[in-house]
């Protein structure tokens, strides 16, 4: 790999890392979140820095050229990605519905339209 | 039973501020004992305002969640007050109040659903050729799913009782659309379906569930929905 190409995708995959980490920082990204896109900036640096490590995964899983394994493994990787958000809006889905229920009931709770009904029942209905 | 709570007749409302007075005046005039519940599912109307009006027992959801949402939230509701028998009810006039007896009562017997069906009664609106089509579809799969004869699987107009509403108000009730697969989950947890025949009208003013490019979604939701009732270990269902 020629060292201007490294340089450049060096550069990006730190700012990404640093990008990451600034988040976390901030807590505009939950910890739990943020080991996965740590461990997807460190990938990047490491098949930079080490360009052999990509041609034996190219041989191993018999593709042609390393870029081929580049695109493969990341369209993989985005829809692993897509699916394990699909899995997390429906909890996220799941828990706003019962968190809703609850408001419901509690302010049936809270503020009974019951009594008032059954008063207004005992006097002439006004229906 | 003369000393436990009265039925509670809950009916899911979306914008239906203009039909909930003559549903509820209808409904107080046959059925002047039991206790209704309208649940607000987020309408931007003055749904609520009604509600409280008429005096029933308001649960206003914050959000628009659907028609199954909706009825859940009866459920809850019923299970935490210690109603034994909850009706559920269209706000849309579709449902006629003198058909609530036969359910009620089919409960009461030792049911755990009664299901209201257009087509064990005589004289019933039953909707156009691709509704009566659809339903035929779900009504066949169903049974072929959980060996039960079910006439007309996608009615509202149901009556549970406590085991019902436990099964209903738990994590595993189809809460997207609640039709033939809310009744395949019953019969999986051995639960004791009953129809009875029950009028129904066309509905006035109704947004319909599943009418123009929604049909399609709807099929499919709903044949995954059947299988996802009709899987899992039954273990999970009994309790």
């Amino acid at each position: 790999m020629p060292i201007r190409q490294k340089v450049f995708f060096l550069t990006i995959a730190l700012l990404l890392l640093v990008a990451i980490i600034e988040l976390i920082r901030r807590r505009r990204l939950r910890v739990e979140y943020s080991w996965l896109w740590i461990a997807s900036g460190v990938t990047i640096i490491v098949l930079i820095l080490r360009y052999e490590l990509l041609i034996q995964i190219t041989a191993a899983v018999g593709a042609v050229v390393p870029t081929s394994t580049i695109f493969f493994f990341c369209i993989l990787y985005l829809a692993l990605l897509s699916l394990n958000y699909s899995v997390r809006l429906t909890e996220l889905t799941r828990q706003v519905k019962e968190l809703a229920q609850e408001v419901a009931l509690l302010r049936a709770e809270a503020a009974p339209s019951r009594p008032a009904a059954r008063a207004a029942a005992d006097s002439p209905p006004a229906c | 039973m003369s000393t436990s709570l009265p039925v509670l007749i809950v009916i899911p409302a979306w914008n239906e501020a203009a039909n909930l007075a003559a549903v509820v005046t209808e409904l107080r005039a046959s059925r002047p004992h039991d206790e209704i519940a309208i649940v607000d599912d987020g309408s931007l109307d003055a749904t609520s305002e009604e509600a409280r009006r008429l005096g029933c027992v308001l649960l206003r959801l914050p959000l628009h969640l659907g028609y199954g949402v909706a009825v859940q939230t009866g459920i809850k509701y019923a299970l935490r007050a210690g109603h034994r028998i909850v009706v559920t009810f269209d706000g849309d006039g579709q449902h006629d109040p003198a058909e609530v007896e036969a359910l009620v009562a089919a409960v009461r017997e030792g049911a755990d659903v009664a299901v209201g069906s257009r087509f064990l009664s005589a004289e019933s609106y039953r909707g156009g050729p691709s509704r009566r089509t659809g339903r035929w579809v779900f009504s066949q799969l169903a049974g072929a799913l959980t060996g039960i004869r079910l006439t007309d699987p996608t009615s509202g107009l149901k009556a549970l009782g406590p085991r019902a509403q436990s099964l209903f108000a738990s994590s595993r009730f189809p809460d997207r659309f609640p039709d033939a697969d809310a009744l395949v989950l019953a019969r999986r947890a051995r639960l004791a379906i009953v129809e009875r025949p029950a009028c129904m009208r066309r509905s006035q003013n109704r947004h319909s569930m599943h009418g123009g490019y929604r049909a399609v979604a709807y099929t499919f939701n709903m044949l995954l929905s059947l299988l996802v009732a009709a899987s899992g270990r039954e273990s999970d269902l009994r309790g």
